[in-house]
């Protein structure tokens, strides 16, 4: 749109012809009246701009229940701790019709319905749907706000065109959101605030012209301003409970008992006042190709290629400052379907030294049907790379023996061995030597938790063998490479009779004619028999 | 003496006969026995070189005897003059014959946090497994199960305990015994009733020695 005139004097309203200076150089711009333009009498009031912009406003009310679940018929309440008590927050339809309410503790709405299913408030899930239903409505218009904790605003004023009419648009809007299982209100305004505040109060309203804009927001009440209890109090203590109300007040006094900030609010729903919205863009991602102009089978060349095609990613990640955590090389065949490979790291890296070692590792591993003609590869989302602070290395002996190499060994072996072969270990409460310890997985998280505090009094073996081994037993002594004579125990271990994994041993240190000992175990009760169920290396 | 001959008896090629050699690459890695490390030259267990454990039957004692070592090793950073970044060494055990048990673990001190299994399928798979946290730099010590470990193989893992500088420990059976090795140190375990007995067969710097109950008048340690 052309900005206003330069020239003061337009108190008349007539319409001035657009000036025209082609000899020289000037730095005024033609002035054209556009139909709508207000004159400016002589009063404080500032100009009012006309509605160039169409703002549709989707309100999720339900979104904290929606984002973790969505077109289920279960009786499903999401949680949220009130003061420290865990109060329901929102409730499923279905909860609802049983007769829970937001507001009731935890306790009283399981006692209401036992078979309710609750779950905790989960803002991170919250956030992230609301980003990636940003992205869907990308679709609609190239202007796309995120706003508060469940608001989305979409610019519609360039997309009314391409949609054949504002109806049709804001129907395949609320088409999709339905099909996708949202709950939404749609409101649409000449200014965010104003469709904001629409959607919120539930008015499915549309809103072309800013000169209906006012009267139709002094009707709202003002509890869909989200303003704090103590202004909404005062204002209702005043007699004021809509909106129109709030507008008809002096502002200055307005301003001095509530803020300029309220002011500037409403000044910029009414449309006084400009409203800049940052707008949303969802992030790039990396995709590229490589085609090769032979069939390939040797795979020292294909991974020549790959190589390429990592440092062509690595250049895209620099220049973003971004590492990502997943990438997928697809190999294309002529007659075959395109194999596929994906490498996945913990940490999110872009060195190409790193990702072309896995590479190579799960490389050797794969079978490729036929000769490859074209290689991509796809990296996943991009993440903020956080800079590594490194130390000069002079010496040998400064190599660093940070924790991340070792999830780059871990990451090595995995890939070759199997992800679930490699791991570390901690130890578990448990009397049942069996249960005593498990195996940990490194990756999830680097342990450097405290172990529990070891035996005191109680001699365990290095070795435990996986399953107890029965063993013979000759004039009553168990055997194993030799009869076994029985050097310190009983020890007896009666526990774990809540699981099924009951046990009831006593547990016995042996030793062989050859000098080894073992660890072995008779069971009390019915079947007495003599197992060997650790060795002492 | 002068100068000249004492600059050249520093030379660690040159092998002298019961004097340890003092320089700081030779100083083993204490074992925690003090009647073995009588024998190792340098005082204690090599430490970036492959050691090799030849025994008949599990459950002579060979855990038991690298257990202070390894416990140290998880716990502390070995080399003291390290100003940055000095973080516990991993151990790795890879294809071990059973279950390594983590409450026998913790009571001989060893940090389970730095403890890592990996089971491989086969030979070939622990070998490249053990190399790759060898030259990784990050496990202070690599215990391999491996039955067919040739004289290339351990040249490989001495060479990458080298390069990473770590400790590489390899376990075989006692047929193993007539079979040429790259390793550094090679002990031979035999269990008796009196206690164990080491037989040192090879030792890089030292002798081959016997030592007798190595265990014997050490009742600090569990078992």
């Amino acid at each position: 749109m052309p900005p206003a005139n330069k020239s003061p004097a337009t108190a008349g309203g007539s319409p001035t012809p657009p000036v025209k200076e082609q000899q020289s150089f000037s730095l005024e711009l033609p002035v054209v009246k556009t139909a709508g333009s207000i004159r400016t009498p002589a009063s404080t009031a500032p100009r009012v701009t006309p509605a160039t912009r169409l703002w549709l406003c989707i309100h999720l009310p339900a979104l904290p229940l929606e984002a973790l679940h969505r077109g289920e018929d279960v009786a499903r309440a999401v949680f949220d701790d009130q003061d420290g008590i865990p109060k329901v927050l929102l409730a499923s339809d279905a909860a609802r019709s049983a007769g829970i309410r937001p507001g009731f503790s935890v306790n009283a709405a399981l006692a209401l319905l036992p078979e309710l299913e609750l779950e905790q408030r989960d803002s991170q899930c919250e956030r992230r749907t609301l980003l990636s239903l940003a992205g869907w409505a990308e679709q609609f218009t190239s202007f796309v706000s995120v706003a508060a904790p469940a608001v989305l605003l979409l610019e519609l004023a360039g997309s009314v065109r391409l949609f054949a009419g504002l109806q049709k648009l804001r129907d395949t809007v609320s088409e999709g959101l339905g099909g996708q299982g949202f709950s939404a209100s749609l409101a649409i305004a000449p200014t965010p605030l104003a469709a904001t505040w629409l959607a919120k109060a539930g008015r499915r309203i549309c809103i072309q012209d800013t000169a209906n804009l006012t009267s139709t927001l002094s009707a709202l009440p003002l509890t869909c301003l989200d303003w704090p209890l103590t202004v909404t109090e005062s204002l209702y203590g005043m007699g004021l409970s809509r909106l129109g109300d709030c507008l008809r007040l002096p502002r200055q006094g307005f301003a001095k008992r509530f803020g300029a900030g309220r002011l500037l609010e409403l000044d910029r729903a009414v449309g006084r006042l400009p409203d800049p919205r940052v707008s949303y863009r969802t992030p790039e991602r990396f995709i590229t190709d490589y085609e090769l102009e032979d069939e390939l089978s040797d795979s020292k060349l294909i991974l020549n290629a790959c190589e390429l095609l990592l440092q062509k990613l690595e250049q895209f990640l620099l220049v973003r400052q971004l590492a990502v955590q997943r990438i997928r090389f697809s190999f294309f065949h002529l007659q075959y379907p395109a194999t596929s490979l994906s490498l996945g790291c913990v940490q999110a890296d872009r060195a190409v030294k790193h990702w072309f070692e896995l590479l190579r590792i799960r490389f050797e591993c794969l079978q490729l049907p036929a000769p490859t003609i074209a290689i991509r590869l796809r990296a996943g989302q991009g993440q903020p790379a956080a800079a590594k602070t490194d130390v000069l290395q002079f010496t040998k002996k400064d190599k660093g023996r940070s924790d991340l190499s070792i999830v780059h060994l871990i990451e090595r072996l995995g890939a070759r061995l199997g992800d679930e072969l490699v791991h570390g270990v901690s130890t578990v409460a448990e009397h049942r030597p069996q249960y005593a310890w498990r195996p940990e997985l490194i990756l999830d998280r680097l342990p450097s938790y405290e172990a529990m505090p070891a035996l005191e009094n109680t001699r365990r073996p290095l070795w435990m063998l996986a399953e107890p081994q029965p063993l013979a037993v000759r004039e009553g002594k168990p055997v194993y490479q030799g009869v076994l004579t029985l050097e310190d125990g009983p020890e007896r271990l009666e526990t774990g009779w809540w699981d099924d994994a009951g046990i009831a041993r006593d547990y016995f240190v042996a030793a062989n004619p050859k000098g080894a000992r073992f660890w072995v175990y008779r069971n009390r009760g019915k079947e007495t028999g003599w197992y060997l169920h650790g060795i002492f290396g | 003496m002068n100068d000249a001959l004492h600059q050249l008896l520093q030379n660690p090629r040159i092998w002298r006969g019961t004097g340890q050699a003092e320089l700081s690459d030779w100083q083993g890695l204490a074992s925690g026995y003090p009647r073995l490390d009588r024998h190792l030259p340098g005082g204690g267990w090599p430490k970036q070189a492959l050691t090799e454990i030849l025994l008949e039957h599990y459950g002579s004692g060979e855990l038991k005897l690298l257990m202070p070592a390894l416990a140290r090793l998880s716990q502390v950073d070995d080399s003291s003059d390290k100003g940055v970044d000095s973080a516990a060494g991993w151990i790795a055990w890879i294809a071990p014959p059973f279950e390594p048990y983590p409450p026998a673990l913790l009571q001989w001190g060893v940090n389970l946090s730095r403890v890592l299994i990996v089971r491989p399928k086969n030979s070939s798979e622990s070998l490249w497994a053990a190399e790759q946290a060898l030259a990784s730099g990050n496990c202070a010590a690599v215990l391999l199960w491996s039955e067919k470990l040739d004289d290339s193989a351990s040249r490989r893992l001495q060479l990458a305990a080298e390069k990473g500088q770590s400790w590489a420990i390899a376990f075989r059976s006692l047929n193993a015994l007539s079979e040429a090795s790259a390793a550094a140190l090679r002990i031979k375990v035999t269990a008796g009733i009196n206690g164990t007995d080491l037989g040192i067969v090879k030792s890089r710097g030292g002798r081959p020695a016997v030592v007798h109950d190595y265990a014997a008048a050490l009742d600090q340690y569990p078992i």
